[in-house]
């Protein structure tokens, strides 16, 4: 079952930019790997390149020629904090070995721990566990370049042979597969040739290496992916992104709606729908009527679930399962209906919900201020015009308050009793460092 | 008064901020009139029939000299001259362009005003007793709290999208002047059996389409308690009131279909929760506040006799105004004055730029600059002493301002009615002139004595018609405006919804209609003391029901 798979809305390509690509290809057919990441790196994309490395059993060859080409070309390693301790010594190694000066470690967000407290979502739901260790962290990271580094080579694909070395992806970003044309024998050789270091986990029978917890060894004569997630229905590793190096679904735009922390990022979680069980559900938001009607169900599932919360329901009804949900959703379906503020302020002040708190439905700009002050710190907005305030940090808001609400976020101010002032605000810029 | 520290003037220079945004945005074309409608609304901008429409706060009625000299500004420079005071001791004005509501409200905020929640579905600004802090009969004067709920409720996050708009008001007399029973929440002051001051607390009156009395909800809530009782009321309200349709949305209909006690069960059961918490008021925070309104450094006159009887055989008119336009003051040697904006034949509520200036000058030097909204459309000087009361006669004279008509029957509340709102059946304002030039005749307004007359354009009631011991209310069958007169209502303590009749009068035959109820209660009542709607309740309906439709 797939995870939530935001709608991508295609977006329609430069045509010239659509021929610049034929062309290139045209013109670089002939040339060797080296040749066309350099081209890349310092023609084509000057500054705006990058690659992601799992530092897995053959990623030595494309970071070879990297450190040949460039070795200050910022590298990003999803150190998901699942990798087998010899994956984390092989990238120091590799580091060493190559000159690599700008290799970068991706975290996922310190929300982590309370979509996976035990570290053991990798158990009930991969996909998710994937999603929030990789696709998550990649995404800001995604939008500020141009294009990728792949080590993509065509025999691993479904339609051998036809890769090309430059590819335009569907959100308009160019993806370079320098290593296309290599054949597993190519690899083998390469490595030997320049005496690149292996994988410590090679010999022993690993051939595809990711997180510890899903990888096996294959036997002789597998297929070299067969060893991860083994037992499971699952190839591909998140939605978005192979981790063997390709980008498989470049994030667009249409699907940053969720609004959390100082910044627009992609959302896990779902709507519930008439498909749904309660067996099955995860990552959804399942309403207040169903999940006390499928009560014992929902507290028996392993899978994370969240609440969604309607105008006119009471949150008393599940004040005592409160602990069970990772998210909870306010609806407003229109935003002149103030119901969801009192939920909102019941669920925060009286039941100590400390969760994420999310508002959907009609979320405006001049609703937002409310909505926090109550207790809500994620918004979905769909509207674009928010969006954008939002991200600037432009919300016209009237930043003094003469109530107190009991919410978190507020510092009195001054010596009059009742008077509120906002925390200041975490930046965006201010968490990537931690 | 009260004075704005620097966190008030942050948080309306805040407001201004965000509503010039989004009056930008919205002349830009950022927003559509639908997404713009309930922010204007907000910020108490209406769309009226001809143009926008702004409605001003005046926080519990209170006013000084400055903030009236700047509503005469706003007339002058953006509106055709003139204001509108309401009934909700706000000004309305009529002819604002939206993009000078910005500049306007920037001009505002500098006098420490604002339109904050004059309108949209949340509360209110809070209206109190216009003689409140002058008059005798008072147990406390209201305004400190009122202030301290003004707070509270600006802005409120939980509130600011209830099922339907919701209106406190406020009394420290026994004698309720502000109706208090027709209001979402009334508050009464109250002593206890051990003497401390607290308040009553009356829920889900209102007049519109469904008229009814406020209920008592509980009878003594202390001074600490108050704004977590009311978080609780509008909590349960925010929940459970109806937003299904639109007409029963208010909580006197919450009210009436849970029942009083189911209701009050729900609201206690929240106060239980949250009582003693962060909304515990501080006694110290309500002397601050109570600081500010602390009483006007009175001269100390002595006893001084006014003989009005022989002042109106010197001056007739001036007799009258000491008649009827003086109410008695704590303070010996005071009067509190009413300014009648109930010229006859001319607009209720209506006042000039030049007679705001004028009564900001008579406020600055006779009553400490201070002044007071009625919800009776009147202006109040709160403190004149009464060695004063001629020279500021001779000034409200000059300025066209001296009627000496309070309280009689040409003092009448008018809403604005089809000349200016979009949701009227018929005109009310025409009426109210025709009434007040039948019986311009002092003499016989005397003879009538005490008689509130009120007005509606429909069935919404901002004429609060209701509660006229005569009321009027247009309406409109088959495409002609209709008047419909009610008799027996009062919004005092004694609180009761006014009585329809029979059919609806055409507008040229209302002015004679009323005559016949009034000639019915001169020829019926027991002596010329007995008032109008004390009459009424002696004798009951027949005899006007005859007055207006012969018996037959
Ligand atoms: S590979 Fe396994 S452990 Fe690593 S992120 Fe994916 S599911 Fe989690
Ligand atoms: S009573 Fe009706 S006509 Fe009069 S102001 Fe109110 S809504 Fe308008």
């Amino acid at each position: 079952m797939a995870l939530a798979s935001p709608i991508i809305a295609e977006p329609k390509h430069d045509k010239l930019r659509q021929l610049g690509i034929v062309a290139l290809n045209g013109m670089y057919d002939e040339m060797d790997a080296e040749g066309v990441l350099k081209q890349a790196v310092e023609d084509l994309l000057p500054g705006s390149i990058a690659l992601v490395s799992s530092f897995g059993a053959d990623s030595a060859v494309l970071l070879h020629l990297v450190s040949k080409v460039d070795p200050g070309l910022p590298v990003y390693f999803l150190e998901t904090g699942k990798h087998f301790p010899q994956t984390l010594a092989y990238v120091e190694t590799l580091k060493a070995h190559l000159g690599l000066s700008n290799v970068i470690a991706l975290h996922p967000d310190a929300d982590i721990r309370r979509f996976d407290p035990d570290g053991t979502l990798w158990e009930t739901d991969p996909d998710s566990c994937c999603y929030l260790r990789k696709t998550e962290p990649l995404e800001g990271v995604l939008d500020g370049y141009g294009g990728w580094v792949t080590g993509r080579k065509r025999f691993q694909t479904a339609e051998r042979g036809v890769l090309p070395h430059f590819e335009l992806t569907s959100d308009d970003r160019i993806k370079v597969n320098p290593l296309a044309y290599f054949t597993h024998e190519d690899i083998e050789a390469y490595k030997a040739k320049h005496g690149l270091p292996q994988h410590p986990l090679y010999e022993a029978g690993y051939k595809s290496i990711g997180c510890a917890p899903c990888t096996s060894a294959v036997a002789e004569g597998e297929d070299p992916r067969a060893g991860r997630w083994r037992g499971r229905d699952k190839r591909e590793c998140g939605i978005h992104f192979d981790f063997n190096g390709s980008i498989a679904r470049p994030v667009s735009q249409a699907s940053l709606t969720l609004f959390k922390d100082g910044a627009v990022r992609t959302d896990p979680w779902k709507a519930w729908t008439e498909d749904d069980t309660a067996e099955e559900a995860r990552y959804t938001h399942v309403p207040l009527a169903v999940f006390r009607d499928y009560r014992d169900v929902f507290l028996a599932s392993p899978h994370p679930i969240g609440l969604r919360v309607d105008p006119g329901d009471r949150v008393e009804d599940v004040a005592e399962d409160l602990d069970r949900f990772s998210s909870i959703a306010i609806n407003f379906p229109a935003f002149t209906d103030g119901r969801g503020y009192s939920s909102a302020r019941l669920l925060r002040e009286r039941f100590g919900y400390a969760g994420e708190l999310r508002g959907v439905g009609d979320v405006l700009t001049d609703q937002i201020p409310f909505m926090r002050r109550c207790g809500i710190d994620a918004l979905v907005v769909t509207n674009a015009a928010t969006r954008k305030a939002l991200e600037s940090n432009a919300l016209a808001e009237v930043a003094h308050y003469y109530q107190p609400v009991g919410a978190r976020r507020e510092v009195p101010a001054g010596t009059r009793p009742f008077l509120r002032r906002p925390e200041p605000r975490v930046t965006a810029s201010a968490r990537s460092d931690t | 008064m009260y004075r704005y520290d620097e966190f008030d003037a942050a948080f309306v220079g805040e407001r201004v901020t965000q509503f010039s945004d989004q009056v930008r945005r919205r002349i830009a074309g950022e927003l559509t009139e639908e997404q713009f409608r309930p922010l204007r609304l907000m910020n108490g901008l209406y769309l009226q029939l001809h143009a926008y429409m702004l409605r001003i706060a005046v926080p519990y009625g209170t006013l000084s000299a400055r903030q009236m000299r700047m509503l005469a500004h706003v007339a002058r420079t953006y509106d055709r001259g003139y204001g509108h005071f309401t009934t909700r001791q706000n000004i309305q004005f009529n002819w604002p362009k939206l993009r000078d509501v910005p500049a306007i409200l920037s001009d505002l905020a500098s006098v420490e005003m604002h339109s904050i929640q004059t309108s949209g579905n949340c509360v209110r600004n809070v209206t109190v007793d216009q003689f409140a802090g002058a008059a005798a009969d008072e147990i406390i004067d209201p305004r400190p709290v009122a202030e301290i709920i003004r707070q509270w409720s600006s802005l409120h996050p939980e509130f600011i999208y209830l099922p339907r708009k919701f209106k406190i008001a406020m009394t420290g007399s026994p004698n309720d002047r502000a109706a208090v029973k027709f209001h979402d929440i009334g508050l009464m002051a109250q002593t206890n059996r051990e003497g401390a001051v607290g308040w009553a607390v009356y829920v889900g009156g209102g007049l519109g389409r469904t008229p009814m009395v406020g209920k008592l909800i509980n009878g003594f809530v202390a001074h600490e308690h108050l704004l977590a009782y009311l978080e609780s009321i509008l909590r349960v309200y925010n929940r459970y009131g109806r937003r299904d349709n639109k007409f029963k949305a208010r909580i006197k209909i919450l009210v009436h279909e849970e029942g009083l006690e189911n209701f009050k069960g729900q609201v206690e059961q929240e106060f239980a929760e949250i009582r003693g918490g962060v909304l515990t008021l501080p006694l110290e925070e309500l002397d601050r506040i109570e600081a500010y309104f602390a009483e006007p450094d009175y001269a100390d006159h002595g006893v001084v006799a006014i003989d009005v009887e022989r002042e109106k055989i010197l001056d007739p008119a001036f007799g009258r105004f000491l008649e009827n336009n003086t109410f008695p003051h704590k303070r010996a040697g005071y009067s509190a004055v009413t300014i009648s904006l109930k010229p006859i034949g001319g607009a209720p509520g209506d006042a000039t730029a030049e007679q705001m200036e004028a009564v900001a000058d008579l406020a600055e030097r006779y009553s400490f600059d201070e002044l007071r909204v009625s919800h009776e459309q009147n202006l109040v000087l709160p403190h004149v002493a009464l060695t004063d009361l001629r020279a500021v006669y001779d000034g409200l004279a000059a300025a066209g301002l001296a009627d000496a008509n309070a309280g009689e029957i040409t003092d009448m509340i008018t809403c604005p009615g089809l000349d200016y709102c979009a949701l009227a059946n018929a005109r009310s304002i025409p009426i109210a002139q025709d009434i007040s030039r039948r019986f311009a005749a002092p003499e016989r307004a005397r003879e009538i004595g005490k008689l509130k007359i009120k007005i509606s354009g429909c069935i919404n009631a901002c004429g609060h018609h209701h509660v006229g011991h005569i009321g009027i209310l247009g309406v409109e069958k088959k495409g002609t405006e209709l008047y419909q007169i009610t008799v027996g209502g009062d919004g005092s303590e004694d609180a009761a919804v006014g009585k329809i009749l029979g059919p609806g009068f055409v507008a040229d035959e209302v002015p004679n209609a009323i005559e016949r109820l009034v000639d019915a209660y001169i020829a019926e009542r027991s002596d010329p003391g007995e008032t109008f709607i004390a009459a009424y309740r002696r004798l009951g309906d027949a005899p006007f029901k005859e007055a207006l439709y012969g018996n037959g």
